[in-house]
């Protein structure tokens, strides 16, 4: 909401605090001051001045040279607009040394086409009044400013302060300059008075003919819940025209002139917030306004040149033909105000709020006029609102106002509105110190209340009665009292006291084992990346993963319609990136929920399991050696090592190879493997798959792993103290040259058992290939500790155990000693 | 005849070696040359026990006191052969240390590249330390959402503008992506009975994606219900929050605002931390467009019709909730220019916190 400083003002007289004060008042009340703005910044050093003469400039075809009296002296400028009046007629000169903030330049003394220019007659665009260029000011004909004054004295409007308003949508009442008047007067303490608004009815230049405005159109509302009042008024015998005292003001609001009567419209819904249509009463078909829900599938084209096909949901305003309007919303172009309009019929209306914004809503629309009315506008000030229209009618434009209005409440139609009921609460005086924390005397409070507009009919010591004004439609409970004692107060009143905190336990658990995993990851070297938890059909699909059973209705696009039911989209969508801003090292981890289906007997929720996604690309971090590119030992390292870390040391973390017909499809089949931890599988690592690295154009190979988080959620294994050795080791070392079928993990399984129980430890530090080795062999070489723990082992007790060690092994794999 | 007195003979031999074996040690240039000389003297073949071996033929009234001239000799000979050692260590040690410095200007070597935790993720843990050691535990939730819980029993009207300020991503199957954490307050309070004290922390989503919005984004809801609880108390633990997150002494100041699930509801600013001066006072900064304070959280008492849809009885107990963008407090500490490098995940941005 733009507020205007200067209306602010007028509205409260006693109001004495700049608009930076002001803004901070209004700030520290709950109605954010987001921005100011100086409108017209330069109309105070610009200069209203007489054209006197004016010829062609000598050598540009485009360009006048005007002589203009300034007051105090004449001066010949060059002007380029098409406009240049004739003489006589007052325009507007920046004189030298003038800054123009819109244009962000000052008056310089320069040669236009050969010719000195010391000024500059200017637009309104120039002026920052406005966003009209086509040609410079011209003040209408019949103007009463001095020559040689500034703008700002002498045109209204042309300089104020606007104040840009966050408002929240609790304070309809805000979206007015009354509301935000009697807010400030609320705030400091002033006196408030609603104003003035005229009594508009069957008055004007031929009292005694004017027409009663119930000859002049019938309203008939069909639906009194969505419309439990419609009012309407009427001004015949207008003028349409141009509105320069009007202009101004508008524009400052950000809101484009039209015509004095189109600007009645807006200003008043600016004053009141209550936003009103105008309608062309000639061009009412019929004589007549209906007020009725639309049919399904019936057309409407909207002031915004959209034709709009309404459900039976929409509210709609009629003629005796058809659809003129979208209540509250929007009108349609058929009975628009135009030049020659004659006759005017005014609406002020109260829409129920739900509706409109189910109707917004439903076709995309957000108005000045739905904006106000989902929020809530006055119900009781409906007859004001009409008779401050007409009265601003008849002096912009002016005419006869019809006499009486129409107040149509359900089936009641009258010339004067049933007021609205008011809601009726109590204010314990108790409950301010029991919220507030703070003692806030109780005759305060309920002046604070009055202040804003509340009625106390009830008082005593403990307690009060009021009743609600009815533009506050947010107070609907004590506790909404409770507040704005303490918004008008300050809350800075309040101190800060630590409460005693009575302990709670946690419930869940997984914030925990998140930050677990997070640090696991991040101690051996990867890096948290945090990824969208949803992605697309398709690159799940390319994944192999299982189908996602949380589908989006309404989605930002295809690549975010459905719930991940893995991590690795997101993490794979870090790598493409990545790549293509050629970086190509990447180690990152992800933890978050997979989304799956529904636990039966649950409360139908999706099921949403934690893991733990981990991605490697690029090269293994070396020390100044040739790098190698990560590879599936790589992918094992990891996931053993962040769910060793998350299990406890002495837990068993069980790598199985996949066989090739159960490997996961977004593995590569050869180099796919589960992890087991406590017996049970957790997850997988490997190499992505090829063709999920072509369909997802990954652009290189990837190494994967995805662990389940849930059966960690205990915390790790507890270890257990074991001795530490007394009596010295002795290592022998055997390279035992094996087929390379025979996986190296069975191999050392063998040399463990065979070593028997005086091996403390069993290490496989070389593989060999190549060399004096077979083709299709390789040399595994192995250190194995022999130690016993009472005494030192003489060698040859370490020989006879380590002899045992070749020869079994040489004879279960065929083994050969290198 | 002197030539046949065997201890004349011994005490020259003596003497020639007392005089000779300092400068024999000195002359040696390594460890094992030095050993070597000295085995010469004192060894099995030395030349020490050459002269012992003369011992038998010396009278024997005088043996004794040749034996006592003999070790006496030794001893010299050995405390010299451990001073000339000692210098002889030191020299060489003293030339290593005084060899050409190493290269530190070439990379260290640790035995992985340390990872990163994301900015996101550090503050998250930093704002549930700093609840915890305030007393509050960790009460977690289902990131997609009854509605019911998200907001029919927070006090959202339906078709309400207040609506708009979150708007929501709906699942075929009528439920949403909880658009804050607050859906926790009815989860803690629709399943235990007050006092409770819980912060909730996670992702959350609203149909916005611009240049300063995410669809998901993450939260820290806080919230207490005991009885007597007042704003005063509200005020009280923000203050310490900004205390032990933002720096001692950070002014903390409530703007009343609204939301619809707390009544009253404010938004709450603490001093500017980017033109904090050294006397504590704010200089005014482009980020707090001037004003010293910044914007962190919002937060208010909860509002009675939230305790009622819960089955508590508000005129029995009363509680606050608070509630913060995990994203605006990294932007503000890291000065991350735009939320979106949050999410791209790029690992030189990662690297950096």
């Amino acid at each position: 909401m733009k507020a205007s400083y200067n209306w602010l003002k007028e509205l409260v007289p006693q109001l004495t605090a700049s608009p930076k004060e002001l803004a901070a008042r209004l700030t520290g009340a709950g109605l954010e001051v987001e921005g100011i703005l100086e409108y017209g910044a330069a109309s105070e050093a610009c200069i209203v001045s007489r054209v006197v003469s004016t010829r062609p400039h000598p050598t540009k075809s485009g360009l006048r040279l005007v002589t203009v009296d300034r007051g105090n002296a004449q001066q010949e400028v060059v002007c380029g607009a098409p406009n240049v009046p004739e003489a006589g007629r007052l325009v507007v000169l920046a004189p030298l040394g003038a800054h123009l903030p819109a244009k962000n330049v000052t008056i310089a003394k320069r040669a236009i086409a050969g010719v000195e220019s010391e000024g500059m007659l200017c637009s309104e665009d120039e002026l920052g009044l406005g966003d009209d260029h086509d040609g410079i000011i011209v003040l209408a004909a019949d103007s009463k400013a001095t020559v040689g004054s500034s703008l700002a004295a002498a045109v209204p409007g042309t300089r104020d302060t606007i104040l840009e308003i966050g408002l929240t949508p609790n304070r309809p009442d805000g979206l007015g300059h009354v509301g935000l008047a009697r807010e400030i007067a609320a705030l400091y303490g002033f006196p408030f008075q609603v104003p003035q608004t005229g009594t508009g009815t069957g008055t004007g230049t031929r009292t005694g003919d004017a027409p009663a405005v119930g000859e002049l159109v019938t309203i008939e509302v069909q639906d009194a819940e969505r419309c439990p009042h419609y009012g309407a008024a009427a001004v015949v015998d207008i003028t349409v025209g141009a509105s320069p005292s009007t202009r101004y003001r508008l524009q400052a609001l950000g809101v484009r002139s039209i015509s004095n009567v189109v600007d009645v419209t807006n200003l008043v819904m600016l004053a009141w917030g209550h936003p009103m249509h105008a309608f062309d009463l000639d061009r009412v078909r019929g004589k007549k306004i209906v007020v009725r829900r639309a049919k399904d599938g019936e057309k409407l084209a909207t002031l915004d040149g959209v034709e709009r096909t309404l459900v039976s949901d929409d509210l709609l305003i009629c003629d005796g033909e058809g659809p003129v309007a979208l209540a509250g919303i929007m009108g349609g172009a058929s009975s628009e105000i135009q030049p020659d309009t004659k006759r005017v019929l005014f609406e002020v209306a109260w829409f129920d709020p739900r509706g409109v914004r189910r109707t917004a809503r439903r076709h995309g629309m957000h108005t000045e006029s739905s904006h106000r009315f989902e929020r809530g506008v006055d119900p009781g000030d409906v007859a004001q609102v009409l008779d401050h229209a007409t009265s601003l009618t008849l002096s912009l434009a002016g005419g006869t106002v019809a006499k009486g209005r129409l107040h149509v409440q359900g089936t009641r139609i009258a010339a004067e509105p049933t007021p609205p009921e008011k809601r009726a609460l109590k204010l314990r005086a108790r409950r301010l110190p029991e919220l507030l924390g703070v003692d806030v005397p109780f005759a305060e409070a309920v002046a604070i209340l009055e202040r804003l507009g509340c009625e106390i009919v009830a008082k005593d010591e403990s307690s009060c009665d009021v009743l609600v004004p009815t533009h506050r439609p947010d107070l609907g409970r004590e506790v909404d009292l409770v507040e704005e004692v303490i918004r008008v107060r300050g809350m800075d009143a309040v101190p800060a006291l630590l409460p005693p905190i009575r302990a709670s336990r946690d419930v869940g658990g997984r914030e925990e084992l998140a930050r677990r995993a997070r640090d696991a990851a991040v101690s051996v070297g990867l890096s948290e990346a945090i990824t969208y938890a949803f992605t697309s059909a398709r690159a799940l699909e390319a994944l192999g993963a299982p189908k996602p059973t949380v589908l989006l209705k309404n989605p930002l696009g295809e690549h975010q319609a459905v719930m991940r039911t893995t991590l690795l989209p997101g993490l794979l969508d870090a790598v493409a990136n990545a790549r293509r801003h050629g970086e190509r090292e990447i180690r990152e981890f992800t933890i978050g929920p997979v989304f799956l289906a529904a636990r039966t007997g649950g409360d139908g929720l999706p099921d949403e399991q934690l893991r733990i996604g981990v991605v490697l690309a690029g090269e293994r971090p070396s020390w100044l050696a040739k790098p190698q590119p990560f590879d599936a030992w790589d992918a094992k390292g990891y996931a053993v090592a962040i769910a060793q870390r998350l299990a406890g040391a002495s837990a068993a973390i069980e790598v199985v190879p996949a066989k090739r017909d159960e490997a996961p499809p977004h593995l590569h089949p050869r180099g796919a493997a589960f992890i087991h931890a406590g017996g049970r599988r957790i997850g997988s690592f490997g190499p992505l798959h090829p063709d999920a690295i072509e369909a997802l154009s990954l652009d290189g190979d990837v190494l994967v792993a995805e662990l389940d988080l849930e059966p960690f959620v205990a915390g790790p294994l507890s270890p257990k103290y074991a001795p530490i050795p007394r009596f010295p080791a002795s290592t022998r070392d055997v390279a035992l040259v094996v087929k390379d079928e025979i996986p190296a993990g069975e191999v050392e399984h063998a040399v463990r058992a065979a070593a028997g129980p005086l091996a403390a430890g069993v290490r496989l530090f070389d593989r060999f290939v190549g060399g004096q080795i077979p083709a299709g062999s390789s040399s595994l070489a192995f250190h194995v500790v022999y130690r016993a723990p009472d005494r030192t082992l003489t060698d040859a007790e370490v020989d006879a155990a380590h002899a045992n060690v070749v020869k079994a092994v040489g004879e279960r794999f065929g083994a050969t000693l290198r | 005849m002197a030539e046949d007195d065997p201890t004349a003979t011994i005490d020259r031999a003596l003497a020639d070696l007392r005089e000779a074996f300092l400068p024999r040690f000195r002359a040696a240039a390594t460890e094992q040359a030095l050993r070597d000389e000295n085995a010469k003297i004192l060894g099995k073949k030395g030349e020490l026990t050459a002269v012992l071996a003369l011992l038998g033929k010396a009278a024997p009234e005088s043996r004794k006191a040749i034996g006592q001239k003999v070790n006496a000799l030794k001893q010299e000979v050995e405390t010299g052969f451990e001073g000339c050692l000692r210098a002889l260590r030191r020299k060489g040690r003293e030339a290593e240390l005084s060899a050409p410095p190493f290269d530190l200007t070439l990379p260290g070597r640790v035995p992985v590249d340390m990872g990163h935790k994301h900015p996101i993720a550090i503050i998250r843990e930093e704002v549930v330390a700093v609840f915890r050691q305030l007393g509050f535990a960790v009460f977690d939730g289902p990131e997609i959402e009854h509605e019911e819980n998200n907001f029919t029993l927070l006090g959202f009207p339906p078709d309400h503008p207040a609506t708009d300020m979150q708007d929501s991503f709906w699942t075929q199957s009528n439920h949403l992506l909880r658009t804050h954490t607050s859906n926790i307050q009815i989860r803690a309070m629709k399943s235990l009975k007050p006092p409770m004290a819980f912060i909730a922390p996670g992702t959350v989503y609203r149909r916005d994606d611009d240049a300063t919005h995410s669809p998901m984004f993450h939260q820290i809801e806080a919230f207490l219900v005991d009885r007597h609880i007042t704003l005063a108390h509200l005020k009280g633990v923000l203050a310490e929050f900004a205390e032990r997150m933002f720096g001692p002494n950070t002014p903390v100041r409530l703007r009343p605002s609204y939301f619809p699930f707390v009544e009253p509801g404010a938004e709450v600013d603490i001093g500017c931390t980017f033109c904090k001066q050294p006397d504590g006072t704010r200089a005014g900064c482009s980020l707090c467009k001037h004003t010293g304070f910044i914007e962190v959280l919002g937060c208010g008492m909860i509002h009675p019709v939230v305790l009622e849809n819960c089955g508590i009885d508000p005129d029995a107990w009363s509680g606050f909730a608070l509630g913060m963008g995990l994203e605006r407090i990294a932007m503000l500490r890291y000065d991350i220019p735009n939320i979106k490098l949050m999410f791209d995940n790029d690992p030189r941005f990662l690297a950096q916190f």
